[in-house]
């Protein structure tokens, strides 16, 4: 292990480590600006000159290149390296007057004025070649690199011209120290529509994910992008993620997979989806990035949101008034009919953030506040004391105006006038719905759905989270609209009655279940489709299997069948023959 | 002379003439019916440029000089038919006007030792056979079959042969350190990427005697171990690249290249690489990134290329020169090398000679020969009566020696404690209407462009420098600017990447150090004293030296001389766009500069 002596003090360096790293791991500062520790070094920006002593000869080298060899004698701070340093950041301070990174050295070197009067004050790059570096090591892009040579160099796409090569990751913004390169996305649209805009290709998908670990969106990483833009070529871009985790927990192999497990209920608590206003035009959603739904609402005012829990525009001021519409595709025979319950709450807490964190104007066109829950009314008077506008009629249109601003139309029933208000931010409290796929699950579990497209429950007051499944139960808003503490009360008793089963160990079912006559059975397989129990399934010798902890004994087979091979145990032919004739008997 | 005997003409110099010169002489060689005695050779360089194109008639050494096509018919005629010298065409030297006809006694020429250029200028380059009739490739033979690796570096080391590319490090040393580095294969480089302005030695060379670089590369492979060698080459020197090529081609086909080496188990390939013409790319590191592919951008060399060279395998580098010099070695052994030059500094070393100078050219001279002998004994002195001011060694990256120092010997060693670099050998003369700020201003001027622009203090620092001294040219600096000039110099010396940059303050710094005084008056009292900056100078006619002859009056192209026919003249301040005609012109030195 080679051993050196940086500042008089005794350092063990690491084998093949650099001078700056093992002062590094030291504790020893040396400043730097070309350096990065992902990218191989280059030794351009100078700035971590320190002096070196070899062999008794004194020489100036820089700290990111000169190997930590053994014996070396090192000075990070002594006058000749302080000089040189200071006259650096002077020539910097000349190039590039107005870029922070460069003051705080200026500062901590005592030069405060540029050593020249500056050539361009806007200038922002010191050409330390991080981003080129990054687009070329690690992106593996190759989309800019320098051009020109001496006086003249500088950086960017081929002929200073936009490139297919630039896969607009935006690596070279991130690792810029100087804040020089700005990122002007194509297709902007997409993000300018939100301001909500693009999370980190790693992220946690929910603050309340479990189990609570990060996934890498395969469209965002520039890994897996790189490797689907050169069809599979580049395979090895990036790989940051990897190289940093020191719980070595990155595998870019990683595949979705099917998992078989064998279960004994099963809890349907598949929950919601969110309406599309932009199905009802008068919304104008979508046509400013300013009206948002409750549910971006949420977001933007999540600490863990694009602009850190500050409610702003997407121009990044600060509302001043603020208009939120309730029963948006909520009692609507437009949209859905059915009052989704929860909207009336979340938009009176929006209401509330609203004014605590910006101070705005706040309208809310209701119709009817349905403050049912506990403590729910209070909250509402409370709303009402902050000074938020209650307009009592629907928000019946919202118009983008030419110069961007909105104007929100509807009814004020109470003074059965027609008013506007112009606001500088909508939201829509759009209804909840059932999600896209409950056909499919439904079918798959024997489920129905009532007419709100929700998944009905056995009986509506006696058996609330049972369906005519045996051991399928429902669970929070699958069931219908239901807010946070009645899907709690409600995903308790789903998962009571499922553990009671458990608990039990077995199924007691009713005797009469239908039964197949093998002898007769043709295989035909008309029976299957019928069954609204998904109890019917054909067995290895092609013949009808009925499951008889599924089947209810409905008789929807038995009538099916073309050759009378399936019989309802208890109501079989000959029975019911048998009793019609003695009945008749008598 | 015998009508029997057989003659060579030798035609050297690309000079613009010469291209007629030669099927003019062979046309005229044909119709007096002397082709079957004659030998037409089309040679390389011979250095007398200020003369060009010479021609040498051989065995007597005749020796003519500014030959034209209209002269042939006569030279053939009186030389090549009968037996005479034609006069006219002798050499006249600048300081007498006496014909010198014969070669050897031309003093340009007798004062000098050429030992690397010994055929430059008298075998044809296009030619292996010449090379070899000359007593080339024997080396290589002697080496391949009678020494071993290590008595070649031995003798290499015992030499004292020091590298002519400028930094002057031991060859011996070099080879020997890459012969044991580990790390195979092993490679060895010829630098012919000659970019310093005014040098043109490097570029005579692979014109004019290819093989011996080929040779004396094919020997040092051999000494440390590598099978494959690269000339980097700028494609600005097509000739060389042209001449070099075919010179690898014909040692390939005669066996003195390629697999097994005269029956040997020695194989060794050449390659060219041509350079785009980068200066950076003379530097050692810019120069392995451009062979192997990439930028030609110089990267940090912690590591001695000798240890982690082209691809980070051991590479011996030297300059063409150096390698040319190795076959002498061999051939003379390395005893008689040594007994030429100083001891620290041994053998002979070219030089190109140029900027106001009598002949300017190609010298080769014992190092330790001292300036006064080079500039004035063989340079012929400053023409047209100007005085000697001071000399710029080693291009760009050199320095400025002032006439104070002219008995100083040319070696490594006192040129660097000169303040000055032998470089590859470029020599600038100048006279005393040569402003030494506008020197540093031109050579920073070159060195913006040429600077690759990879490190902050040379790519900041050569920006900031030649603005502060164009600021001094036009009278704008201030002294604090100069403590300014001086700090940005010092810290772009010792900070920057590569040696371009750390060479680039020299031109500032050692005219700094020996003409602060013509910066402190460009400062302090507006003047330019050589008359060379226009934003400081006035063009004025001392009336007691015009005779009125009018020459300036009609030469002025800004008509800003007025005056009588024979009374004195005088030029409109306001008018004079100090282009310096007036002066050149003037017969009675009547125009001054104020």
């Amino acid at each position: 292990m080679p051993t050196l002596i940086i500042d008089g003090q005794e350092v063990h360096a690491q084998e093949g480590q650099t001078v700056l790293e093992a002062a590094r791991d030291a504790g020893i500062d040396i400043p730097t600006l070309c350096y990065h520790p992902l990218l191989e070094t280059q030794g351009s920006c100078r700035i971590c000159t320190v002096e070196v002593i070899r062999r008794g000869r004194s020489t100036l080298q820089t700290a990111c290149t000169y190997p930590a060899w053994d014996g070396l004698e090192i000075r990070t701070h002594s006058p000749s390296v302080i000089k040189t340093r200071q006259t650096i950041i002077g020539l910097l301070l000349s190039r590039c007057p107005d870029v922070p990174i460069i003051q705080d050295l200026g500062r901590e070197y005592g030069v405060t004025e540029p050593l020249f009067p500056p050539e361009k004050p806007d200038e922002k790059c010191i050409l330390c070649g991080l981003c080129v570096r990054t687009c070329h090591e690690l992106v593996k892009a190759d989309a800019i690199n320098f051009s020109q040579r001496g006086i003249e160099r500088r950086v960017g796409p081929p002929f200073l011209e936009t490139t297919d090569q630039c896969i607009g990751c935006g690596a070279c913004t991130i690792v810029c120290p100087t804040g020089a390169i700005d990122i002007v996305l194509e297709q902007s649209a997409v993000y300018d529509a939100k301001p909500l805009g693009p999370t980190s290709a790693i992220h946690v998908p929910s603050l309340q994910a479990v189990p609570r670990v990060p996934v890498i969106d395969t469209d965002a990483c520039i890994r897996f992008r790189q490797a689907a833009l050169s069809n599979g070529e580049i395979t090895d871009a990036c790989g940051v993620c990897q190289t940093l985790c020191e719980a070595n927990a990155i595998d870019f192999t990683q595949q979705d997979t099917m998992v078989e497990l064998d279960i004994g209920t099963i809890v349907v608590a598949t929950g919601f989806a969110m309406w599309d206003p932009a199905s009802l035009s008068q919304y104008a959603y979508g046509q400013s990035p300013n009206i948002i739904t409750g549910l971006e609402f949420e977001r933007l005012s999540n600490a863990g949101g694009p602009t850190g829990g500050e409610i702003l525009l997407a121009n990044g001021e600060k509302p001043k008034r603020v208009a939120i519409i309730h029963c948006v595709g909520s009692r609507d025979h437009n949209a859905h009919p059915y009052c989704s319950r929860i909207c009336c709450m979340y938009a009176l807490k929006q209401a509330h953030l609203v004014r605590d964190k910006t101070g705005a104007d706040v309208y809310q066109f209701y119709m009817d506040m349905r403050a049912f829950g506990k403590g729910y009314e209070e909250f509402y008077e409370r709303v009402q004391g902050e000074g938020v506008f209650m307009v009592r009629g629907k928000g019946a249109e919202v118009e983008v105006r030419p110069n961007g601003e909105l104007r929100v139309k509807g009814e004020n029933a109470n003074l059965g006038i027609v008013i506007s208000v112009d606001v500088d931010m909508v939201v829509l409290a759009s209804a909840i719905e059932s999600q896209p796929d409950a056909d499919r699950v439904a079918s798959l579990f024997g489920l129905s759905r009532s007419e709100d497209g929700f998944f009905a429950e056995a009986h509506p007051k006696l058996r609330p989270v049972e369906t005519n499944t045996e051991g399928v139960f429902l669970a929070g808003v699958a069931q219908g609209p239901k807010d946070v503490p009645d899907t709690v009360a409600h995903a308790g008793a789903a998962a009571s009655m499922a553990l009671s089963l458990l608990d039990k160990g077995e199924v007691t079912i009713s005797p009469t279940v239908s039964t197949v006559l093998t002898r007769f059975c043709t295989g035909c397989g008309k029976c299957i489709p019928v069954c609204p129990y998904t109890a019917i399934s054909l067995g290895e010798d092609g013949k009808s299997v009925i499951n008889a902890a599924l089947c209810k004994g409905c008789g929807t087979c038995a009538a099916a069948c073309p050759s009378d091979a399936i019989q309802p145990l208890h109501f079989t032919d000959d029975q019911l023959v048998g009793q019609i004739v003695g009945v008749l008997y008598e | 002379m015998a009508e029997d005997s057989r003659r060579s003409i030798i035609v050297s110099c690309i000079h613009d003439r010469a291209p007629q010169l030669m099927p003019a002489l062979q046309a005229e060689i044909d119709r007096r019916g002397l082709a079957a005695n004659v030998d037409l050779v089309d040679a390389g360089c011979r250095g007398l440029c200020s003369v060009g194109p010479v021609v040498l008639i051989q065995p007597e050494n005749i020796f003519y000089a500014s030959v034209g096509v209209e002269d042939i018919p006569e030279l053939v005629d009186k030389t090549l038919v009968g037996a005479g010298i034609v006069e006219r065409l002798s050499y006249h030297p600048p300081e007498s006007h006496e014909a010198v006809c014969f070669y050897r006694d031309t003093p340009f020429y007798s004062k000098q030792l050429r030992h690397v250029m010994r055929d430059c200028g008298i075998i044809d380059p296009w030619s292996i056979d010449d090379y070899i009739a000359a007593g080339g490739y024997r080396a290589l033979g002697t080496v391949l079959t009678r020494m071993t690796p290590e008595e070649v570096i031995g003798e290499v080391k015992k030499s004292g042969l020091r590298g002519r590319g400028g930094a002057g490090f031991s060859t011996g040393s070099k080879w020997e350190h890459t012969r044991h580095a580990d790390g195979e294969p092993k490679y060895v480089i010829a630098n012919g990427d000659e970019g310093d302005p005014g040098a043109f030695m490097n570029r005579s060379l692979m014109e004019g005697d290819p093989h011996s670089i080929l040779e004396g590369m094919a020997i040092g492979a051999y000494a440390i171990g590598a099978h494959d060698g690269y000339i980097y080459v700028r494609d600005e020197y097509p000739l060389a690249v042209r001449n070099l090529a075919h010179a690898i081609e014909q040692a390939v086909e005669y066996g003195l290249l390629g697999e097994e080496i005269l029956g040997t188990d020695f194989s060794f390939d050449l390659h060219i690489v041509r350079g785009a013409g980068a200066f950076v790319c003379g530097e050692s590191s810019a120069l392995m990134q451009s062979v192997e592919g990439k930028v030609g951008e110089p990267r940090p060399k912690h590591f001695h290329a000798t240890e982690r060279g082209l691809w980070d395998l051991p590479t011996a580098l030297n300059n063409v020169e150096t390698w040319a010099n190795i076959p002498m070695i061999i051939n003379h052994g390395a005893d008689w090398f040594a007994s030429f030059g100083t001891e620290g500094s041994t053998g002979t070393k070219t030089f190109c000679l140029a900027g106001s100078i009598k002949n300017s050219g190609l010298v080769e001279v014992p190092l330790g020969t001292t300036l006064r002998e080079i500039i004035f004994d063989i340079g012929g002195g400053i023409p047209d009566g100007r005085e000697f001011k001071a000399v710029q060694t080693g291009g760009p990256s050199g320095g400025c020696i002032p006439a104070s120092l002219v008995d100083l010997p040319v070696d490594y060693d006192s040129l660097s404690e000169a303040g000055s670099m032998m470089g590859s050998g470029g020599l600038i003369v100048m006279n005393d209407r040569t402003c030494m700020v506008d020197l540093a201003r031109y050579f920073l001027d070159f060195l913006k462009e040429e600077s690759c622009g990879k490190c902050t203090p040379c790519r900041e620092g050569i920006r900031r420098m030649l603005q502060i001294l164009t600021d001094i040219t036009e009278g704008r600096a201030t002294m604090a600017d100069l403590d300014k000039l001086e700090t940005v110099a010092e810290t772009v010396q010792v900070a920057s990447l590569c040696g371009l940059g750390k060479s680039a303050p020299n031109p500032v710094l050692s005219t700094l150090r020996y003409f602060r005084d013509e910066y402190e008056a460009h400062i302090v009292d507006h003047k330019c004293p050589a008359g060379a900056c226009k934003a400081l100078i006035e063009y004025h006619i001392i009336a007691e030296n015009c005779t009125g002859c009018g020459v300036c009056r009609r030469r002025c192209p800004q008509n800003a001389i007025s005056g009588e026919r024979k009374e004195p003249h005088v030029i409109d301040p306001t008018l004079c766009i100090k282009c310096g005609i007036c002066r050149d012109v003037c017969k009675f030195d009547a125009v001054d500069v104020r």
